[in-house]
């Protein structure tokens, strides 16, 4: 199944110049040059991937079908010595919410692609059988991963390292729920990181693609490496090693236990409570003292991972978000159970957040008496088995629960108690202890999420006329962010400081101007693809549950996110966003942001 | 007489290879890991990373083996090349036991210099598990615990694997 690629060409600066182009039905693989064309309006990571997807579909595809391609791209400065620069985006349209959809990770796989000499890999069609993708620099290659079929995302990587017998290889793999094409799967990589949320893990598994194995042995070059390591430094001393960012390096992502539950956001028990009275067994504090070692991402001095190990049970985290919806979420105050299950999901490819939120949900409806499903809040014998049962579709209890918060609630009529946009399930910050995060979630591209805008500790986060702006300014700001893929924890990074380094590295001026606009031009995208997949205004909502039962206690107790407040709120958003009452981009904003004759 | 030294703090290496990073475009002038002079073995699975480094042995393998004596003992005890003199034979890769002086494209032999006595890679170890100093009595024993994993076959990248993998293996029996 070999095929030979002899291409090489003089790379250019902070981009490889190539992109590989995998057709799965008829093992054909290509190379073709990166569009250079694209590159100064969409950048890299989620925007040019975005635009490479949207040039090859039409907004009503079947998310599932081989010819749904599925878009993988790094950004600039990923291999570089940016720091906090390594994550790369992938994008298609989700199986689970049916938006589009974008997730993106950190690890080493990112700079391992541009080091053998690409800036992306698409993938189309669907193999006969599980097959893995083999690139070894300019050799690619389509190999058989039927002796890894089935198997867990640990035992896949180790599989693919040995395939090309590197041990400096880097992997991405899914486990039997990609491979069950379960919805809230993953794509692993480098054992504990992740292509999560929506489903990344199905779109592998509905092509029979295992995984992907990389070695890359050239390089990424700048236009001045001397000016280009000084201009490095100096942002590090002023702008990273500060009070801004160093969090991530003392206490990474669970430093957030302490504060949402200070707040009172922090989703306790099927969302019921926004306090976990118990919070101290999974704080930061609790992380420390299981912690062995700090994990980083490629290029990072700031090392957010914590490896921690109890009981013969370790993994790297858990983060924030798996702490409070697989932790306080489904009352599960024990750090032990929350690592065992964090391992279970990373190796069987769950994603953690939905997997708790739904499991929680599960646990309410159980203890609610509308359903039995053998699960309760704090029992971790049951919680446990069930993610298995989940991953393997094995039982009827895991077959339920494998379809999500949104089809669950359906069934059981329990649609009061789910917690959901759009399909995808609410992050770790409670919206009726902060409204902003309610409009965050109901107007993300992909159903609830917090990466888009996070005004998570905001003076204002009552105020919705405030909130819906820096929403929209936020989730602006982002696009261009995520398309740079800088990870969420540079969080002082700038459009000028963007513009400074693109410039330094590539030789030429970029302004944060165009950045800004860029910006602007991504979501909007995104926005269009979802009107063409048939979502209207009705779908930017919150859940009942959020705009009919007040908070059940903390400093937001008795607070819920009205109806009628939230209607307003969008009206706000919409009209800031130059869309009209419908959510729909005006034509003026689509001239402006150059979108008017694009095809979606 | 040797000066300072180079020393690797196992434990606090979190795998960023903002070491291979920087001695790539300081020595190639590009980012390209692959051809540093420092090496980080990542073992994401275990949580676990363990740079390789040049040991600038005090009885050099590498330079015990070259042919035409292209490899020599600077003042300061640093192993150096005479890359004019190198024939690109590849004893002194093979006789390396772990894996750190490797062949160009050019077939000219190449290895940590320290980069004249001021490492760019240590000053971009932000967990300080790289550290240029003294051989004081806690970083001695650390570098003879590493010295001790040398592999007398295999290609390098497969020679510092081993390092780390055996270093890996002692961290999980203590």
């Amino acid at each position: 199944m070999g095929i030979l690629i002899l291409w090489k060409e003089e790379n250019m600066n902070l981009y490889a110049g190539k992109v590989l182009m995998i057709d799965l039905s008829s093992g054909k693989i290509s190379v073709e040059p990166l569009r250079t064309e694209w590159v100064r309006e969409y950048w890299g990571c989620w925007g040019l991937g975005l635009r490479y997807y949207c040039d090859m579909v039409q907004p009503d595809i079947e998310p599932l079908a081989p010819e749904n391609p599925i878009v993988f791209m790094t950004g600039p400065f990923c291999g570089t010595m940016v720091p906090l620069t390594s994550r790369f985006s992938m994008i298609s349209k989700s199986p689970y919410t049916g938006t589009i959809y974008e997730a993106n990770t950190g690890g080493a796989f990112g700079p391992e692609l541009k080091f053998a000499g690409y800036d992306g890999f698409i993938v189309k069609g669907k193999a006969d059988r599980p097959v893995f993708l083999k690139i070894e620099d300019d050799r690619v290659s389509l190999e058989s991963a039927e002796a890894v079929s089935g198997r867990g995302i640990f035992a896949t990587e180790e599989f693919l390292k040995e395939a090309v017998g590197s041990p400096e290889a880097k992997t991405l793999a899914i486990g039997p729920a990609g491979e069950n094409c379960i919805g809230y799967s993953c794509i692993g990589s480098e054992a504990y990181r992740q292509f999560g949320r929506a489903g990344a893990g199905a779109l592998l598994g509905s092509k029979n693609l295992k995984g992907v194995v990389c070695r890359g042995t050239g390089g990424v070059r700048v236009a001045d490496v001397t000016t280009f390591l000084e201009k490095v430094r100096q942002y590090e001393e002023e702008n990273i090693y500060t009070d801004d960012n160093l969090w991530a390096n003392t206490d990474g992502t669970p430093v957030l236990v302490d504060l949402t539950n200070d707040l009172g956001i922090h989703p306790t028990r099927n969302y019921r409570f926004g306090v976990n009275e118990h919070k101290d067994a999974l704080n930061s504090d609790a992380i420390k003292k299981a912690k062995v070692s700090a994990r980083a991402c490629t290029s990072c001095p700031l090392a957010c991972g914590k490896f921690t190990h109890i009981n013969g049970a370790e993994v790297e985290g858990p983060e924030y978000e798996t702490l409070c919806l697989s932790g306080s979420n489904c009352g599960m105050n024990d750090l032990e159970q929350v690592i065992r299950f964090n391992r279970l999901c990373d190796d069987l490819g769950l994603d953690t957040m939905t997997g708790g939120s739904v499991i929680a949900l599960a646990m309410d409806l159980t203890e609610s008496g509308r359903h039995d499903f053998n699960l309760k809040f704090g029992e971790s014998g049951e919680y446990l088995k069930v993610v298995e049962e989940i991953a393997m579709l094995s039982t009827e209890r895991g077959r339920e629960l494998a379809m999500g918060s949104k089809k669950l609630a359906e069934k059981y009529h329990a649609e009061d108690m789910a917690a959901e946009v759009k399909g995808l399930e609410v992050p770790a910050y409670e919206p009726r202890g902060n409204y902003g995060m309610g409009i965050a979630y109901a107007t993300s591209e992909r159903g609830a999420c917090h990466l888009r805008a996070f005004p998570v500790d905001s003076p204002d986060r009552f105020d919705i006329e405030i909130m819906a702006k820096e929403v929209a300014d936020s989730q602006n700001f982002n696009a261009i962010k995520w398309s740079m893929c800088i990870c969420d924890f540079w969080g002082s990074v700038s459009h000028e400081i963007m513009a400074d380094l693109l410039s330094v590295g590539l030789g030429e001026p970029v302004t944060a101007e165009e950045l800004t606009v860029a910006g602007e031009r991504i979501w909007n995208i995104t926005r269009l693809f979802n009107l063409g997949a048939g979502f209207t205004a009705a779908d930017d909502i919150l859940p009942k549950k959020m705009m009919e039962q007040p908070l059940g206690n903390g400093p937001a107790e008795g607070r819920v996110f009205l109806k009628d407040d939230f209607d307003r709120a969008l009206k706000i958003y919409y009209s800031a966003r130059g869309w009209d009452e419908q959510g729909v981009p005006k034509a003026e904003k689509l001239v402006e942001l150059g979108l008017d004759q694009i095809r979606i | 007489m040797m000066g300072k030294m180079l020393f690797v703090i196992t434990d606090l290496c979190t795998g960023c290879n903002r070491c291979t990073l920087v001695c790539s475009a300081v020595k190639e002038g590009l980012f390209v890991p692959s051809k540093a002079r420092i090496h980080v073995n990542n073992f994401p699975l275990a949580g676990f990373s363990a740079p390789s480094i040049c040991f600038q042995c005090s009885k050099a393998d590498c330079l015990n083996a070259c042919p035409v004596e292209a490899i020599y003992k600077s003042d300061d005890g640093v192993v150096l090349i005479r890359e004019g003199e190198c024939t690109g034979c590849g004893e002194c890769v093979d006789a390396c036991p772990y894996g750190m002086i490797e062949l160009s494209e050019n077939d000219i032999a190449y290895k940590c210099d320290y980069c004249g006595g001021d490492p760019a890679c240590v000053k971009v170890c932000y967990p300080h598990a790289l550290v240029f100093g003294e051989p004081e009595r806690e970083f001695r024993k650390q570098r003879g615990l590493q010295m001790r994993e040398r592999s007398d076959i295999g290609r390098p990248g497969e020679k510092r694997n081993n390092l780390g993998t055996n270093l890996l293996e002692k961290r999980r029996n203590t």
